[in-house]
């Protein structure tokens, strides 16, 4: 694969874009997962007497945030993925596309050019006397 | 019990037969890398999700947390809320590293690194070692459940035992790779969740499915006030001592760090981005093993709680001190309640049985993983200086399953009577500090570069590793009341400097002050285009490998 073949891409505004949001979007759901989540283990650690109050029945608020973390973890999985197959998925599959057929052109270009090259550079040559067994594929790729 | 246990066998005997088919079926259809560390890129997201859930709920969340919930209330829950919220990071990561990577970490560590062999040992390194350390710990739990479970004892059958896990271990990885794994993993995580749904609503059954009567009911057999609160275990504070206390919460919050940053960076979850076709594939595999994990995790109450309820905490200790058979002793005694002595059995021989697939598969995702690192990475990239045969790299990968497993065994058999639960939270330690530190500044930090990598990886690893040497856990704990030693060497060698028990709070920003300072002390300049190539690559998939490419 040829070095910085897609390094046009970056300076794309779109990609810019893409790149600000997915920023954007992932200190946001890393913000709110572990601040909440170490908020929940302070209280733990230091509000005992908070965390022991009865919430209903013999459920606690200990217990109760607990089963919050699992509702926040869940939520959060699903408004990120709403948010990205919305937001950020449009954006990169175009750009994908679009690499990936100028990656086509450009190796399209090449085989035309080698093709070239290969026609002008030639010579006639004594034919090799012809040598059996010698042109199996190798196993590999 | 004879009659439960001949039923127990042959359900370990039914499983192992089972997945050694599937192993074999998949040997078959194994050609090239792709296949071997990959699965071809060909499963589903939901089946990879399924099987990044077998790969993560070991033994020790299953047994293990039911265990410390039943023994010490609330605070084992802290457990199941750590390794679940955990995955919210992993979600965040999954496509970048799928779209930049191949089949390692060290493939996204090592795409902007002016010099590959050293990012591609140190990442060989940190992925052997924190899979070795998990692997230890599981098989020796191995060990003492299936004696327990098969009714035999003393040194021979837990040789035996670890010896025969150990060598079904290295014949799925050897022979099945990937795909063969992949399909253990599905097959565990669905016996796990049934097993313990089953399990669930049995016991919540007993309770009328009122939660609130359940925890009434474990309080009560407790005998503790405060079962239901955070404090049992975790965060201790002992009156009079300050110094104590203080020392105590803060290991609670080491741990709790750890847990959570942990996860992103464990070796044999990260190998499991790059067994679907593209980037989408892998966000919805993570978002579905979010789902599983946290049912399963929510499920750890009820069977905790219900076995403090219904076995009662004097008859789980007698059984096992760390209370890793609560959950069996659980299933026995709902099983008898349901359907008599022979429902206690049935239902205790299928649960057994769900437990040694879940230590089965989670060991074999292990090696798996190191074995790929090590071919991969280290054979491929650092011995061959990247340009191997892929056969040849294939057969490495099998020897070093071979290689990795074997050790894992002999230290297994070594450790066989030694209390390493503590190994799982030091591995997830060790992730956190060694690797999370190197994959995030390599996907976001532009200055970062090679020395930044090999110090922050190097760094985080022993870090972690000294800070356990010279804890409490290794050396100088001992019971205030018997004198008898809580650590790992005997009483009377006390060698600890480090008061907490869990280093993460130190090592992980040790890990990540170490790749920053290696970064800023070297004169390496790295190439601005290659993390501009980077960051296009991995948002956007261009250029991704996918499905079937050669």
């Amino acid at each position: 694969m040829a070095d910085g073949e897609f390094l046009a891409l970056a300076d794309d505004r779109r990609f810019r874009l893409l790149r600000t949001r997915f920023r954007r979007l992932a200190l946001t759901v890393v913000g709110s997962f572990l601040g909440w989540y170490f908020l929940y283990i302070a209280l733990s650690a230091f509000a005992r007497d908070f965390m022991a109050r009865p919430a209903i029945g013999n459920v606690n608020v200990a217990l109760l945030l607990g089963v919050l973390q699992f509702a926040s973890t869940f939520l959060l999985a699903w408004r990120y993925t709403w948010y990205a197959s919305r937001k950020l998925d449009p954006l990169s599959a175009q750009l994908r596309a679009e690499a990936e057929q100028r990656r086509a052109e450009f190796e399209r270009l090449e085989r035309v050019l080698a093709e070239r090259r290969r026609i002008e550079n030639w010579t006639p040559q004594p034919r090799p006397r012809a040598r059996h067994r010698r042109v199996r594929a190798r196993g590999d790729q | 019990m004879i009659g439960g246990r001949v039923l127990t066998f042959g359900l370990f005997v039914t499983f192992i037969l089972i997945t050694l088919a599937i192993t074999v079926w998949a040997r078959r259809n194994t050609r090239g890398a792709d296949d071997f560390y990959a699965g071809g890129r060909a499963f589903s997201g939901v089946q990879n999700g399924l099987a990044l859930a077998g790969d993560y709920m070991s033994a020790a969340s299953f047994l293990g947390i039911a265990g410390i919930i039943a023994l010490s209330g609330y605070d084992g829950f802290l457990y199941s809320i750590g390794f679940l919220v955990a995955w919210l990071l992993t979600l965040l990561l999954v496509e970048l590293m799928r779209n930049a990577g191949r089949f390692t970490m060290a493939d996204v560590l090592s795409y902007r690194a002016r010099r590959q062999p050293k990012v591609r040992t140190a990442a060989a390194v940190s992925t052997v070692t924190v899979s070795v350390f998990y692997l230890v710990a599981q098989m020796v739990g191995a060990g003492a459940l299936v004696s327990l479970l098969l009714g035999v004892s003393g040194t021979a059958a837990k040789v035996v035992t670890i010896a025969g896990v150990g060598v079904v271990m290295i014949f799925y990885v050897m022979f099945g790779g990937m795909k063969g794994t992949t399909w253990v993993q599905i097959i565990k995580a669905v016996l796990l969740m049934g097993g313990t749904v089953v399990l669930t609503v049995l016991v919540l059954a007993r309770f009328g499915f009122n939660l609130s009567d359940m925890l009434g009911a474990a309080a009560d057999a407790s005998g503790r006030s405060g079962f239901l609160q955070p404090g049992q275990k975790f965060g201790r504070e002992v009156a009079g001592d300050l110094v104590r206390t203080v020392v105590n919460k803060l290991d609670f919050i080491s741990l709790a760090l750890a847990l959570v940053l942990g996860t992103a960076g464990l070796p044999h979850i990260v190998s499991r981005f790059f067994t679907v076709p593209d980037a989408r594939a892998a966000r919805t595999s993570v978002n579905w093993a979010i789902g599983l994990v946290g049912i399963f995790y929510l499920m750890t109450l009820a069977l905790g709680f219900g076995a403090t309820a219904l076995v009662g905490q004097r008859a789980i200790v007698a059984q096992d001190p760390g209370g890793n058979t609560a959950a069996l002793q659980l299933a026995h005694v709902v099983g008898k309640a349901v359907a008599g002595p022979l429902g206690g059995d049935v239902l205790l021989a299928f649960i057994g049985a769900v437990a040694f697939a879940t230590i089965l598969a989670v060991v074999s995702g292990l090696v798996l993983a190191s074995s790929t690192s090590l071919a991969h990475d280290y054979f491929g990239h650092v011995l061959m200086l990247g340009r191997p045969r892929e056969s040849q790299e294939v057969a490495v990968a099998r020897f070093a399953a071979f290689l990795v497993g074997s050790l894992a065994i002999v230290l297994a058999v070594v450790a066989r009577n030694l209390n390493v639960a503590f190994l799982v939270a030091l591995a997830f330690a060790m992730a956190a500090s060694a690797n999370l530190p190197a994959i995030v500044l390599s996907l976001f930090w532009k200055r970062f570069n090679t020395s930044g990598v090999v110090a922050g990886v190097y760094g985080g690893l022993l870090g972690s590793l000294l800070l356990v040497i010279f804890s409490p856990v290794v050396s100088g704990k001992v019971d205030p009341v018997t004198g008898t030693s809580l650590s790992l060497l005997p009483a009377g060698i006390d060698f600890h400097v480090f008061p907490l028990e869990n280093p993460g709070l130190v090592s992980i920003p040790f890990g990540f002050l170490c790749a920053v300072a290696g970064t800023l002390l070297s004169r390496e300049r790295p190439d601005p285009r290659r993390f501009e190539e980077l960051s296009v690559r991995s948002l956007t998939g261009a250029g991704s490998v996918g499905r079937r490419s050669k």
